[in-house]
């Protein structure tokens, strides 16, 4: 269970980069991916025995990510319990430092892109321009020419539609 | 029906402006399981198509670093100086203090220096001085040691504060609606230097922004936002840290006085 001095600073800077970049591409906001990044390494130094093998280090500390964006998102479903697949659908333990090279998430974007795509022309225009084009919900409305209650409606009926689809496409 | 959804695609774009703003996004404005998968998909995108926000901030992985370096030193050992015992006291060497990872983490490393300062004495029963202190930790701050006038009420109205030092301690005496007290000015996350806000009446962290209560407890952590947000901040301090230490304190004829272990 010891371990020699630093060691946790050096698991910490060989992985805080890629677990801050994993949980944020699952919860989508700096505050929340701070917070369960902390937790992740709080956790370890709890509990993570830093003389095993470096593979298995890095699995542990994504299995911890893991864990905490299930917990996250349980508050969201009322408490109903989220299978693990479900909330990080396709996730792998990771093995080696490749993984942490890559641009954020890509399978996240490529998956975003396919969504995107497979919807009907307005759902889809709708999402592009709020999420895409970073607009307000009025920017949008005024880009679709309709008020901002309907696209508020729009958007809703998009990222229920989009849901859905991704629902069978994980499945 | 059609009002309820309006009202449904009215929350939940609460719930989508805040994460799309960058902000933390409150399970309140998500009321089913459908809407929770909608929520989760848009957390997604957004993860996916802000990858300017992708990117730790470096303030932030600096600061987690120095709690991870705090748990590398405290899994060896933290030196404290021995508690002085008696008038004439023997250098003893140094006695070693085991502290656990959890109580660093959750200290961090102010807290560990707090305790190293504020530790002296610790185990001694108060001596024959039997007066009565005022919101003091006799646990904390207790033992072999004397009064040292620091303030005197002429110059601390109901709702202010002064700094004051002694070779012990560098904290603040306040007056919290009549009742004095002495506060640490060391923020226990860092050792930063507490800050009085008047127009709040707190202690506030320069640093990472905790503000302390004028009896000493964090008041923006996340415990204390479930109950109501902290005035003015746009969220809660995210992590949990122990209370302020209290020294002792008395006031006589006028004069404040703060109890300081002998050193």
């Amino acid at each position: 269970m010891s371990s020699g001095p630093g060691r946790f600073e050096q698991v910490y800077s060989e992985h805080v980069v890629g677990i801050y970049r994993f949980v944020y591409a699952r919860v989508g906001n700096r505050p929340d991916a701070e917070d369960l990044t902390a937790q992740v390494f709080v956790r370890a130094v709890e509990q993570l025995d830093t003389t095993r093998q470096p593979g298995q280090i890095a699995a542990w500390l994504y299995r911890v990510a893991q864990n905490a964006i299930a917990d996250y998102w349980r508050a969201f479903y009322r408490l109903q319990v989220v299978g693990v697949d479900h909330v990080a659908p396709g996730w792998e333990p990771a093995d080696d430092g490749a993984r942490r090279r890559e641009p954020p998430d890509e399978r996240a974007t490529i998956r975003v892109e396919t969504l995107l795509g497979d919807l009907p022309d307005r759902y889809r225009r709708v999402l592009e321009l709020r999420f895409l084009q970073r607009m307000s919900v009025a920017e949008t409305a005024q880009a679709m020419g309709i008020t901002s209650g309907n696209a508020k409606v729009l958007q809703y009926r998009a990222l229920r539609k989009a849901a859905l689809i991704g629902e069978t496409t994980d499945g | 029906m059609a009002d309820e959804r309006d009202q449904r695609a009215e929350r939940f774009e609460r719930f989508l402006d805040t994460l799309l703003a960058g902000n933390r996004p409150s399970p309140d404005d998500v009321e089913d399981r459908d809407e929770a998968e909608m929520a989760r998909l848009a957390a997604e995108i957004t993860g996916a198509v802000r990858v300017d926000r992708a990117e730790p901030d470096p303030a932030f992985v600096e600061q987690l670093r120095l709690r991870m370096r705090a748990a590398d030193e405290g899994i060896d050992a933290v030196q404290v100086p021995p508690p002085v015992r008696g008038p004439a006291p023997e250098p003893q060497g140094r006695s070693t203090w085991r502290l656990s990872r959890r109580q660093l983490l959750q200290g961090g490393i102010g807290a560990a220096a707090g305790l190293a300062a504020g530790v002296i004495g610790v185990s001694l029963t108060p001596r024959a001085d039997e007066t009565p202190n005022i919101g003091g930790d006799d646990d904390l701050v207790a033992g072999e040691g004397f009064w040292v006038e620091v303030a005197q009420m002429a110059d601390l109205p109901v709702g202010t504060a002064v700094r004051f030092s002694t070779m012990a301690f560098d904290g603040y005496i306040v007056n919290d609606a009549g009742e004095v007290r002495a506060l640490s000015s060391v923020c226990p996350h860092m050792g930063c230097t507490l800050h009085y806000r008047p127009e709040w009446e707190d202690l506030r962290c320069p640093c990472h922004g905790a503000s302390f209560d004028m009896t000493g407890r964090l008041a923006n952590g996340r415990r204390a936002w479930r109950e109501q947000p902290y005035r003015g901040d746009a969220r809660a301090y995210p992590i949990e840290l122990p209370d302020l230490v209290r020294p002792r304190v008395k006031v006589e004829d006028g004069a404040v006085l703060v109890w300081t272990a002998q050193a």
